[in-house]
């Protein structure tokens, strides 16, 4: 079975004219870079079997308080981390990768397309969104704690500040820098008995578990969300000659927030708000102030980010609809049933703009939407998201669920799921709009092109693919989706108390006497 | 466990008007702010319906204002919610059995005051005395007759934008939060480098924020990382002497009037909400 690419991305070399156009291919644990003009595999890097050390001194500081995470570390270990994030920076010099085991590596470009890995550097959690900004000397990220780091792409030599313990000789003078634990709480401040009896055995309590050991990098903390983060990007505008830096972050609590960028990230500007359900991606439309971001609910919003304003709600159910009625005619199903049982839930899992040339020969940008597991790509031109009712996309058909797209040229490659019958992985097709297509924005398979990127196929046939693995790796967005309705609606107002011999346990909704105040002691 | 029920019972059997027993609120302290709760938040603070909170300050066109006047607004706004004559200036995070509320109500009547609850027996006591008082006093009797004040189910970690709009509110209180003493724990106290970053957005330069505990170590917390924050700055001395509401929070919380039966100490400390600077 062949494993498809979960991440793909383009990067240009300077090469002769107009320079030379790559494709950095990541497929499981191999990244490969090809010169898709020749279809020749110029570069291959692996992340290595994750580095036991690194991980088992997490486990250690965390095992006194919660042993069961250590269990599932361990498991991970044995394989090679999969690459989750690819991104290039804006000078075509430098790919980032993440891998699964919370791991940044970043890989320089050398000569006519070699990789050669610079660093690599373990975030305290899983990044879920990373990009290089425009200085091409920071990176930022954002983990699915909520939090937004920077880091700088190429870290020094120079241990970073932080690091207070210089190494093996300061052995003791480390231990006993670290202050014996001290209960924050008093016996002025803990006011039940079971409680002050915990208070006692506390204070007599001789072992401790070391605290967290700090990112041993240099690294930033930015901002940060207390829900998951879904999306992060760098956005630029300028304001009276200047260049203004923000960072959009959008999470799965449904907001959108822009905040200044560094140095001055700690000032919000404002909130998109409007979703209903959690937002996935994030997509600036170049050359305007157009913002669009899609997740969980059935429409695209386009706002206009910097006033803070939702523009128009893009619908695409009925196009949902469409490609489900379509999967159930594929598999000659009885269609009405089949559309009835259907899953019609919209999940945003990509966002991308690809440039094409319209009916009237100009340049213009078209917005390019995936849906989670939907074998379709839809295509809008943004002279159309500008308008206020017309809601038409255009579906490309695929025949397999798109993973990632890439614009090599003025072409776009495809990344899809092609396990099922081991169909070629990477589609290329070329855009274009003409009198005759009537506004609509069609794809073109470019058959010549897919061929050469054969290569990449034959080079990835070894990957293990594993179907359940595979799953669990491509397809997560739909599990943002937060299940409301937990509660039974009860006889008061929403959220009410739930009769605890009813309901499954849930701490936070049990309801318990809590002696919260002397007097009720007494009366009792 | 008879229990629940028979509390319900007696909670719903209470006259209109009467004051509502604490006792039949009782919850849990703690609820995980990381949770997802069910709870009920608008999407935008625009679309939040605050007439149903404080109907005395619902907009409405005079009555002798013709339909087609040019220059009367509707009465409702995009979001199909009540216009209204102010807007919330003074939030109480975690404002646990409204002490501070009721306290603060009769004097800042010129205000409205909401109260941010997660607990849901909690909110709903609040509300109700918030009902009971409104009945018992008119605005001649007690300034302001409490209609001033209410209180909503909130996780304010995590929407706070959702309810307020930039620069909306004076002062945000945050009286004897969470200690939350473990260390892993830490994420989940009510301020932290990054929510302050929130606060900042929602209170108005110039606003203040209010914090008391009675853990010196929270308070050392909360000291450190909103004097850290290069939005706030703390409020000291002189500066805090005509300051009311100071000696409000510290007396009339219900958590603080236990700390003092106790004979605990409380740590106050307030931070005032200074100016944006320019664009670098």
């Amino acid at each position: 079975m062949q494993h498809p690419f979960q991440c793909i991305a383009s990067v240009q070399l300077p090469g002769q004219a107009t320079g030379e156009e790559y494709l950095a291919a990541a497929c499981g644990p191999r990244l490969m870079l090809v010169n898709a003009g020749k279809g020749i595999v110029a570069a291959r890097w692996s992340t290595s079997p994750t580095n036991a050390t690194s991980e088992d001194k997490y486990d250690e500081a965390e095992a006194g308080e919660r042993p069961a995470k250590k269990q599932k570390t361990s498991n991970a270990a044995s394989h090679a981390p999969n690459i989750i994030k690819l991104t290039v920076s804006p000078n075509q010099q430098y790919i980032v990768a993440v891998t699964d085991d919370k791991f940044i590596h970043v890989l320089e470009i050398v000569g006519h397309g070699e990789l050669k890995e610079l660093s690599q550097r373990c975030m305290p959690k899983r990044p879920c969104a990373i990009q290089v900004l425009p200085d091409n000397a920071t990176i930022i990220c954002g983990d699915k704690f909520g939090d937004v780091y920077s880091l700088p792409l190429l870290p020094s030599e120079v241990a970073p500040i932080q690091d207070v313990e210089p190494g093996a000789e300061d052995g003791e003078a480390a231990k006993q820098e670290d202050p014996a634990f001290k209960p924050s709480a008093t016996v002025l401040t803990v006011h039940s008995k079971r409680n002050r009896m915990a208070l006692e055995a506390q204070m007599q309590q001789k072992n401790f578990t070391a605290k967290k050991e700090p990112l041993k990098f240099e690294h930033k903390l930015l901002l940060g969300h207390v829900s998951m983060l879904t999306d992060v990007i760098y956005a630029t505008r300028e304001v009276e000659g200047k260049q203004r830096g923000h960072i959009i972050t959008a999470d799965r609590d449904e907001h959108i927030r822009i905040s200044r960028a560094p140095p001055q990230s700690h000032i919000i500007e404002g909130y998109c708000l409007g979703h209903t359900e959690f937002v996935s991606k994030l997509c600036l439309i170049p050359g305007t102030d157009l913002l669009v971001s899609g997740g969980g609910d059935s429409w695209l919003g386009v706002w206009d980010w910097p006033t803070f304003k939702l523009r128009r709600k893009f619908d695409i159910r009925d196009a949902v609809l469409d490609v489900v009625e379509e999967v159930a005619q594929r598999a000659d199903m009885d269609t009405t049933e089949a559309i009835k049982q259907a899953d019609k839930s919209v999940v945003v899992s990509g966002l991308w703009t690809a440039p094409f040339t319209n009916a009237k020969g100009k340049q213009e940008i078209a917005l390019l939407v995936a849906c989670e597991r939907r074998p379709s790509l839809f295509i809008v031109p943004v002279s159309r998201l500008m308008l206020k009712k017309d809601q038409k996309t255009t579906q490309s058909r695929i025949d397999y669920p798109v993973l990632d797209v890439a614009c090599v040229g003025d072409r776009l490659i495809v990344s899809v799921d092609g396990r099922r019958d081991g169909s070629p992985c990477l589609r290329v097709a070329q855009l274009h709009q003409a009198e005759e297509t009537k506004g609509e924005v069609l794809s073109e398979k470019d058959e010549e092109m897919e061929a050469k990127l054969q290569c990449l196929m034959t080079s990835s046939k070894d990957i293990p693919a594993d179907d359940k693995a595979l799953d669990d790796l491509l397809y997560g967005v739909g599990n943002l989706r937060k299940r409301r309705g937990w509660d039974a609606p009860g006889d008061g107002a929403g959220g009410t108390e739930v009769d605890p011999t009813s309901m499954p346990m849930d701490p936070n909704h049990t309801e318990v006497v809590e002696v919260e105040d002397d007097l009720t002691v007494r009366k009792l | 466990m008879a229990g629940p029920p028979n509390k319900r019972q007696k909670r719903d059997d209470k006259q209109e008007g009467q004051m509502p027993q604490k006792k039949f609120y009782r919850q849990r302290a703690h609820a995980n702010p990381f949770s997802d709760h069910d709870l009920t938040y608008p999407e935008t603070p625009e679309a939040m319906n605050w007439g149903d909170h404080y109907p005395s300050y619902v907009a409405t066109v005079p009555a002798a204002v013709p339909k087609d006047d040019p220059v009367a607004t509707e009465d409702g706004n995009d979001y199909g919610v009540p216009r209204m004559t102010k807007q919330v200036e003074v939030a109480d995070i975690g404002c646990g059995f409204g002490g501070l509320l009721f306290a603060l109500a009769p004097k800042m009547p010129e205000t409205l005051i909401l109260g941010l609850e997660i607990r849901t027996s909690v909110t709903e006591f609040v509300q109700e005395k918030a009902k009971a008082l409104r009945v018992q006093h008119s605005p001649e009797s007690v300034p302001g007759g409490y209609q001033n004040v209410s209180c909503i189910r909130a996780n304010t970690m995590k929407f706070l934008p959702n309810f307020f709009a930039k620069a909306q509110l004076s002062k945000i209180f945050l009286c004897f939060p969470d200690p939350h003493f473990k260390a892993r724990k830490h994420k989940a106290r009510i301020v932290s480098t990054t929510l302050n970053s929130e606060y900042a957005f929602v209170v108005r330069p110039g606003g203040r924020v209010y914090t008391i505990t009675d853990v010196e170590d929270l308070h050392r917390w909360m000291v450190e990382h909103f004097e850290a924050h290069p939005s706030f700055e703390r409020v000291e001395g002189e500066e805090l002497e005509g300051d009311e509401v100071l000696k409000v929070m510290t007396t009339e919380t219900e958590e603080g009037k236990k700390v003092e039966r106790n004979g605990g100490t409380k740590y106050v400390a307030v931070f005032t909400r200074l100016e944006d600077p320019p664009w670098p």
